[in-house]
């Protein structure tokens, strides 16, 4: 019975074929499932950052659009009508011309030509050097390169 | 095991017919493909078109207008945002809550909003209100409402109100959503306030993103800032309605100018008009700038131009001198002093102070056709101006050869007469005279802000109307024009230079006669041995008649202001601080 039985499996060698086309099948599959998920998880972060632009940029044409309207609303609040009615409100009055003190200030000068001062940092410039084309002078480029990172990780 | 063998060959041949299959069906394929890239271009780009078409859609994202400011940063047009509300009915799963939503809202009825969302000739869009503050907008936009379109629409905004409103103008809208500079700095720098309107493309796959994003201020307007100075525009404006409504006048023009580099500090005309509110104005004649556009015949403060010419042309000397006999014939017209009286001996300064129109005529036959307007040309008579503003008129400055032309307008033209100019025309030319001759255009735009960038409008010299030497001559004797004639424009502590005008109205039988029939004028500036403002003032039809009585008082008013607003101290002040060593400048 035995026997017959191990025969009887051996006899149907065939399906060993059937193994090997599935297992190829199936690989085909699993790569194609890999990748349609790794293309789907790109897509998706994709579409993810693309919402998430989108609503910052809604966001900030939101805020823009309330600078705007504050923007117009503070204008409308600050009239001159509306500011005198307010600092007479506080006591204030209209000065006349022989109520205005004048002032020397030493060193000053209204027609001095107008002078811009940068307030950004400035980051201070080198020289570029120019290297050599050969291999000495690309040794000592990567040698100037790995100093400056050197040196910069002790600041 | 034979069988065995016999059907993995079996097998083996078929895999390998069928992946031969499938490789030369991929070629096949790749073939087709490279056979669609030979397509006729036009054909290929069409397919592309189509297949974009499919995925992507371009909505128009209309460009923010620039800001107008005055000169110290106030703004006079700015951008607020308004809504437009409307539902895609084919999405709204829930119409009874959208319409009560949005009902409650916007105030309107709950029923007839539940209609239109139902409405089955209108499945994918209904707009149900417009022009939505941005208030309720966004209130509706936080509800969150499925189905709910809320685009934002960007409208112009003029928070100062009829504050120089001729003078910013307003824009009207256009078809793609932008809008569109009409008149004044808002049409003149239609261009540069516009800014660009963007197609910006959506992707519609996976999900509707955009494709490109709009950088902040790349397709906004640029921003402007003005030389005028809402202070002084607004004290000015004040002073004209006043005066208006004292002298029962109809309109009037007062222009107040740096004569040292042409700069608008304030221009006002009445009857004005709101921006925010243009179209519903009375008439559409009070849409527009009088200042540029209305010529007149400008009267006696032309004297001042024909003096300039006579000493400038070295015909006369100060020390000049003639018999006023009350009245010249010219060219077969005769021509009175004002008051039909005759003065007798008179000075340069004293045919100025009494404004006589006779020794003008005597001047001018003097000084000659050819110097009398070639000084006019230099001062720009007969000459748009070259304001930033559009629309200016030139006036009407008929020389020999001209139709209409006679010797006896030549004479008339010596005291204003025969001739129109506008008011800047007039301002300009008297600026020139107190900025030792040389003569700047008149501008209102000092900045333009684009971005990061700020242009600098620098000011632009015309040209020099006359020398130094004549203009101080002319102003000495102006100066002498306002301490013995026009006094009721003298400013307690400053100098001050000036000259009225009467111009009588032309009118289709020779002039008007009778009760308001004049324009009463008065140009001036201060202090009058280092000029900082120059003030213009017009009143048409006033019942007082004369510039003397009722233009100068005005001038005074405002100069009385504008010492205290630009900070300028009277004489004696600037004597002492000038001796102390400093410098005085309110520029």
């Amino acid at each position: 019975m035995a026997q017959n039985w191990l025969q009887h499996t051996l006899n149907r060698s065939g399906w060993r074929n059937q193994p090997q086309v599935t297992g190829l099948i199936i690989l085909g599959l699993f790569i194609t499932l890999v990748f349609g998920g790794v293309y789907l998880t790109q897509i998706a972060d994709y579409a993810t950052i693309n919402r998430e632009i989108s609503e910052l940029i809604e966001r900030r044409d939101r805020l823009e659009r309330q600078n705007e309207e504050m923007r117009a609303e503070i204008a409308a609040l600050q009239t001159v009508p509306r500011l005198l009615e307010r600092a007479e409100t506080l006591g204030f009055r209209l000065a006349d011309a022989d109520e205005l003190v004048h002032l020397m200030i030493e060193g000053y000068n209204p027609n001095r030509s107008n002078v811009v001062v940068n307030t950004m940092p400035q980051e201070e410039e080198r020289d570029i050097i120019q290297y050599e084309e050969t291999f000495q002078g690309w040794l000592q480029q990567q040698w100037d390169t790995l100093q400056t990172q050197f040196e910069g990780f002790g600041e | 095991m034979q069988a065995q063998r016999d059907v993995q060959s079996i097998l083996n041949r078929r895999i390998s017919v069928v992946t031969w299959g499938l490789v030369l069906m991929s070629v096949g394929l790749l073939l087709s493909l490279a056979r669609f890239q030979q397509l006729n271009p036009l054909v290929a780009r069409e397919f592309q078109i189509r297949a974009q078409a499919n995925t992507n859609s371009v909505r128009r994202v209309p460009a923010e207008r620039g800001v107008i400011y005055d000169r110290d940063g106030v703004p006079l047009a700015s951008n607020i945002v308004q809504y437009e509300i409307g539902v895609s009915p084919n999405l709204v799963s829930n119409p009874e809550r959208v319409a009560q939503e949005l009902g409650v809202s916007l105030g309107q009825d709950e029923f007839e909003i539940y209609q239109q969302i139902t409405n089955p000739r209108t499945p994918f869009w209904e707009l149900i209100a417009r022009d939505v503050s941005a208030q309720i907008g966004q209130e509706i936009a936080d509800k969150d409402l499925l189905g709910v379109v809320i685009n934002p629409l960007s409208r112009r905004a003029y928070p100062q109100g009829t504050l120089a409103g001729p003078l910013i103008g307003f824009v009207i809208p256009e078809d793609n959503d932008n809008t569109r500079g009409a008149m004044g700095v808002e049409g003149r720098y239609n261009a540069q306030l516009a800014g660009v309107s963007r197609d910006q493309t959506f992707s519609t796959i996976p999900l509707d993103t955009p494709q490109d994003f709009i950088e902040n201020n790349s397709q906004r307007g640029m921003d402007l800032v003005l030389t005028m100075d809402r202070d002084i525009q607004y004290w000015v404006e004040l002073e004209l309605q006043r005066v208006l409504a004292e002298q029962n006048s109809p309109s009037g023009t007062i222009i107040i100018m740096n004569p040292s580099n042409g700069d608008i500090l304030a221009m006002t005309s009445y009857p004005t008009f709101d921006p925010n509110d243009y179209a519903n104005v009375d008439s559409s004649d009070v849409l527009r700038v009088p200042a540029i556009l209305d010529d007149y015949e400008p009267g006696s403060t032309m004297k001042v131009l024909t003096m300039a010419a006579a000493l400038e042309s070295g015909t006369i000397t100060p020390a000049w001198t003639y018999n006023d006999t009350g009245s010249i014939e010219v060219g077969g017209r005769v021509t009175r002093n004002w008051d039909r009286n005759q003065y007798g001996l008179q000075t340069a300064t004293q045919m100025l102070v009494n404004s006589l129109n006779v020794g003008a005529v005597q001047l001018v036959q003097l000084t000659g056709y050819d110097a009398f307007y070639s000084t006019l040309n230099r001062f720009g008579i007969g000459q748009p101006t070259g304001i930033d503003l559009q629309g200016e008129s030139e006036g009407i400055l008929r020389i020999r050869g001209d139709s209409g032309w006679s010797e006896a307008d030549f004479a008339s033209n010596s005291y204003g007469q025969a001739l129109t100019t506008t008011p800047i025309q007039m301002a300009t030319a008297f600026a020139a005279i107190a900025n030792d001759g040389l003569m700047y255009q008149p501008r209102l735009v000092k900045q333009i802000i684009d971005g990061d960038d700020i242009i600098e409008a620098q000011p632009t010299v015309r040209n020099r109307a006359v020398s130094s030497d004549t203009a101080n001559t002319v102003t000495d004797m102006m100066v002498a024009v306002v301490e013995e004639g026009s006094t009721l424009a003298q400013l307690e502590g400053y100098t001050i230079a000036g000259k009225t005008g009467t111009a009588q109205i032309p009118s289709p039988l020779g002039y008007e006669e009778g009760a308001k029939s004049t324009i009463a004028s008065f140009i001036g500036f201060l202090p009058a041995d280092d000029p900082q403002v120059l003030i213009y003032v017009r009143i048409d039809r006033p019942d007082g008649i004369f510039g003397s009585q009722v233009a100068a008082p005005v001038f005074r008013n405002i100069a009385q202001r504008l010492v205290v607003l630009m900070g300028i101290p009277n004489d004696a002040e600037r004597e002492n601080l000038q001796a102390a060593g400093g410098v005085v400048n309110n520029q």
